[in-house]
């Protein structure tokens, strides 16, 4: 647990020493916010659903740049051998690398409460429904990160890593759409369906956007997010082995 | 303080380390000698838990490398090839991580930090950008991490490649002072550094120990080499009872001087010893003999000999 903190402190400061958590931070937030007050002015009812229904779409292209580096970059520096050589379980590295990237995007969305407080002052908000959906926001988020890491354990190149999580997560992304779910009950056995769909992180964020906070979502997503971070911790102790 | 017993890595069809033994005493300071892909990082690496051996055991403190790992790596302070580092972070910083995930206590951690700082000559840059070092500051933050746990071992690898020969030396001297308190093995393929910093040699060749023992006992093995001789005397006549009086030892001429020359006599083939012989003939010719010295087999012939398998004795010492 303390070699997990530790790991989780270093990381943490490392996003704000290097230019590219600002560079993300702008970027992510300016399309984020761009696309939600757009729906809004053009006479949508004011609330904050354009704001979460853009978030995955956003989340999907952003988040693969932002987790590409963690475990791709340590190895092409080499430091990946210091931090395995530390007295610290894999699990403990995974752990702490996995927990600085939630808190800095934990961080990224406080940075949007800007949006339904300015509702806030103009004519109300119904507020459970939107902090429900922040805490989705995050637990969708996390398991994006998941997936994002484990794709940088399997490569060096920080580009490869990238494009692979994207592609996985649009898929799983996909999958999980009311649209595609629809379609494919036209062709698919629907038990199927049921499975396919019940894989993909979108269904769980819906289901939870709707204002219901179902405690097998959560389990869902701490059961996504751990399966990962296992192949991750897996792949990084495989590599001891091979060498 | 360090066990190894028949070790092996295998890196898929590649055989990395071929069962290599060795065993490392508390305080000793072992140079790991080798051509480039001999082994030296891959036993590093095993020893420091960083890779799984593919047979044979390792132990350091008593402790296996591989079933008690976290224990083995508490008691190692380790410096990787090329000297891997967080460049965005402070020095102060990251010696400050080091030293927490080292474990070091809380209250301790000041003290670790500020001896490792004063040891590896850091005070002037502390609070500089670890990035915006020279190689030779790298080098030594490299050295401080491996250090700031206090570990009974240090485990080097090739701290001083690519310095510049002002920043080997500093970096020699650190390792010699540190081999005061730790027991250290560092692996390098510069030979003055083994000659330099290292109480014994161990030398590696193809994922084999060839040699293994002091300088001088590794020197010792290398068949001694030829006299050297400045001789004030007609030249010909000088090679010509050479040729003569010493059978099997074949002479040339190294140097001509205006005054006297420098010859070179093999002393391979011969049997009775060659000083004397070689002295008593100049002096009855009436020549003048200015120097007469026997070549000293250095390290670097030893080595040579070892990694080029152009000798036939490649027997353990």
């Amino acid at each position: 647990m303390r070699e997990s903190l530790v790991i989780f402190r270093r990381e943490l400061k490392s996003y704000f020493y290097s230019p590219i958590a600002y560079v993300f931070g702008v970027l992510f937030l300016g399309v984020l916010l761009y696309h939600s007050v757009e729906l809004l002015t053009n006479g949508v009812q004011a609330n904050m659903q354009g704001f979460f229904l853009m978030l995955p779409y956003v989340l999907l292209f952003f988040l693969p740049v932002l987790t590409m580096r963690l475990w791709a970059e340590e190895r092409k520096l080499g430091t990946i051998e210091l931090l395995m050589t530390f007295p610290v379980r894999v699990s403990q590295l995974v752990a702490g690398k996995f927990l600085a990237a939630l808190v800095f995007l934990a961080f990224l969305l406080l940075l949007t409460l800007g949006l339904p407080l300015t509702m806030h002052a103009f004519g109300g908000i119904d507020w459970p429904p939107v902090l429900g959906m922040y805490l989705a926001s995050l637990l969708f988020a996390g398991s994006f990160v998941a997936v994002g890491m484990f794709f940088s354990s399997l490569t060096r190149d920080q580009i490869v890593a990238s494009l692979s999580s994207i592609v996985t997560l649009f898929v799983l992304h996909r999958i999980g759409e009311p649209a595609t779910i629809e379609l494919a009950n036209a062709w698919m056995p629907a038990m199927l369906v049921d499975l396919l769909s019940g894989i993909s992180p979108h269904r769980y964020f819906l289901s939870i956007a709707r204002g219901v906070l179902d405690t097998r979502d959560l389990l869902y997503f701490a059961c996504f997010c751990g399966f990962f971070l296992y192949c991750n911790a897996l792949v990084l102790q495989h590599r001891r082995q091979k060498g | 303080m360090i066990e190894v017993d028949r070790l092996q890595k295998t890196y898929g069809f590649a055989q990395a380390l071929k069962g290599i033994s060795f065993s490392v005493r508390k305080g000793e300071v072992v140079g790991f000698l080798g051509p480039n892909g001999a082994g030296k990082s891959t036993t590093m690496k095993i020893l420091t838990g960083y890779l799984l051996p593919s047979g044979g055991r390792a132990s350091v403190d008593g402790l296996d490398v591989v079933d008690e790992s976290l224990a083995v790596r508490r008691r190692i302070g380790y410096l990787p090839e090329s000297t891997p580092l967080y460049g965005e972070m402070r020095v102060d910083d990251y010696l400050l991580f080091c030293a927490e995930i080292r474990g070091v206590p809380r209250d301790r951690r000041r003290s670790a930090i500020a001896r490792a700082v004063e040891l590896c000559g850091l005070p002037r840059v502390v609070g500089k950008n670890i990035v915006e070092l020279s190689k030779g500051y790298r080098q030594r933050v490299g050295l401080a991490q491996a250090i700031v746990h206090e570990p009974p071992v240090l485990i080097l690898d090739e701290p001083t490649s690519g310095l510049d020969p002002n920043q080997i030396v500093e970096v020699r001297k650190l390792i010699e002072r540190l081999g005061e308190e730790h027991t250290v093995v560092l692996s390098t393929h510069y030979l003055q550094e083994v000659e330099k910093s290292c109480s014994r040699v161990i030398v590696v060749h193809q994922g084999e120990i060839v040699a293994d023992g002091t300088r001088e006992q590794l020197i010792a093995r290398q068949p001694a080499g030829g006299l050297v001789a400045r001789v004030r005397g007609p030249e010909a006549a000088v090679l010509a009872q050479c040729g003569e009086l010493l059978p099997g030892c074949p002479v040339t001429v190294l140097e001509r001087g205006s005054d006297a020359n420098v010859y070179r006599v093999e002393v391979g083939g011969a049997k009775a010893p060659v000083e004397e012989a070689f002295a008593r003939l100049v002096v009855r010719n009436g020549w003048d003999l200015i120097e007469l010295q026997r070549e000293r087999p250095s390290l670097e012939d030893v080595f040579r000999a070892l990694t080029l398998g152009n000798e036939a004795e490649v027997a353990r010492a």
